[in-house]
């Protein structure tokens, strides 16, 4: 019988809720226990983006807030890699949006009230969609780390926020990928909410030289695995593959 | 029901933190000169007014304090039970100052459950903020008599903890629904 459902979770993957060492999870994390759902269509659909919407420069923070034909201050990256589903399957027509502070750590947005300078030439957003094979490609600047407060104050390593809309809704996905050789992220609670320490590291992006000698620019690789679907469901042969 | 040992691991979730708006909502706070426009503005497009309802509501946190920087998706059917392409995603956020979120749509059909027996008209809310690490999920339904013999409610089988995915029906098309993440009334979340 052909049925809808999926993988399920490990939960030493995910961070923990209720999370005190990360202290805003105190009083936003729920107490009593979630209530299992048989994912229904509700979970099994999802919106589908147009991606005529798209801008040209929607994938290069660089220059897509450029105020003067300059680019932002900052060490100039870029971020690729693919994304798939649990079974490896390259997940084409994903909508994925960044967003990050500048390259000294301040966000342009209102409740960012550090003192720290804004760039004029930098805004911090980005989006765009996985290809057919599921690769995606953004240009950006590093972004800088930053104090906030958590039981006093703590540092967030450099992080980029990345949004990610699958093919149903069960598989959206919010994360913040770090830099590879970063020493602040094994002090981050935020990080350390996630119990496996494997699991953790799968969401440190690593050094990639490959643009380096052509177009003299620093990479780093972040493949993104989203939801699978549960398919012993199918007989003897698995969906898709 | 077994995990295949070949599969891999989700890349963990991690919080959207307080500034989520610049990635997923930055033409309502004011960066409106990079994205040409922001995603799921109005779940529905070119629907008459007389069959638009409005939902608005208030994330509370465990201190009962409104949560000012909280993103909500939305996520329905249309009238008739069906998924559309491109239509019933909704994207809101809550008030930079008062936490309040408000938007309109259309009250979504029934559905059927896997196994064929009915579900009741409801709204997905996926819900994300500073210290939420994994985003919460939750259901608003509009009726208690519509969910009366919804298998979903039956499982949850604690009357209370049922209304609280119940909207507060104001009007034929004006629904409140508030959301409490702590304490005596904390909404039911769902797992999946």
């Amino acid at each position: 019988m052909k049925r809808i459902s999926l993988l399920k979770k490990s939960s030493k993957n995910q961070p923990e809720r209720f999370y005190p060492n990360y202290q805003s999870s105190i009083l936003r994390a729920p107490k009593m226990n979630l209530i299992d759902l048989i994912p229904t269509n509700t979970e099994m659909t999802g919106p589908i983006f147009n991606k005529d919407i798209i801008g040209k420069l929607d994938n290069d923070l660089t220059v897509n807030f450029s105020k003067d034909g300059s680019k932002a201050i900052g060490q100039e990256i870029f971020v690729h890699g693919y994304v798939k589903d649990q079974y490896g399957k390259p997940q084409k027509n994903v909508m994925i949006e960044i967003w990050q502070a500048n390259a000294g750590g301040k966000y342009r947005h209102i409740n960012d009230k550090s003192n720290v300078k804004l760039d004029e030439n930098f805004s911090g957003c980005g989006r765009f969609f996985t290809s057919s094979d599921g690769y995606y490609f953004f240009k950006t600047i590093q972004p800088g780390a930053y104090p906030f407060p958590n039981h006093g104050i703590k540092w967030r390593p450099m992080h980029i926020h990345f949004s990610l809309f699958g093919s149903f809704f069960a598989q959206r996905l919010i994360t913040q990928m770090y830099f590879e050789g970063d020493p602040l992220i094994s002090l981050c609670s935020i990080v350390n909410a996630i119990p496996d320490k494997k699991s953790r590291n799968y969401l440190v992006a690593k050094l990639d030289f490959s643009k380096s000698e052509k177009e003299k620019i620093l990479g780093y690789k972040f493949d993104i695995i989203l939801r699978g679907k549960d398919q012993t469901f199918f007989e003897n042969r698995l969906e898709g593959l | 029901m077994k995990r295949k040992t070949n599969t891999l691991l989700e890349t963990p979730s991690q919080t959207a933190g307080p500034f989520v708006h610049i990635g997923c909502t930055p033409n309502l706070i004011g960066i409106d000169d990079v994205f040409k426009n922001d995603f799921g503005v109005q779940p529905f497009k070119n629907v008459p007014k007389n069959k638009l309802i409005n939902i608005s509501g208030t994330v509370f946190d465990g201190s009962d304090v409104p949560v000012y920087d909280a993103m909500i998706e939305t996520w329905q059917c249309n009238s008739e039970g069906l998924f559309g392409k491109d239509e019933g995603f909704g994207r809101f956020i809550t008030d930079l100052e008062t936490g309040k979120f408000n938007f309109n749509t259309v009250k979504p059909g029934f559905t059927k459950y896997e196994n064929g027996k009915s579900q009741s008209p409801h709204i997905l809310f996926w819900i994300v903020a500073r210290g939420i690490n994994q985003p919460l999920v939750t259901r608003m339904y509009f009726d208690e008599n519509e969910t009366k013999k919804d298998y979903l409610f039956k499982k949850i089988n604690n009357k209370e903890r049922q209304k609280t995915l119940l909207a507060k029906k104001i009007d034929e098309n004006n629904y409140l629904f508030n959301i409490h993440l702590q304490g005596e009334e904390e909404t039911v979340f769902f797992d999946f």
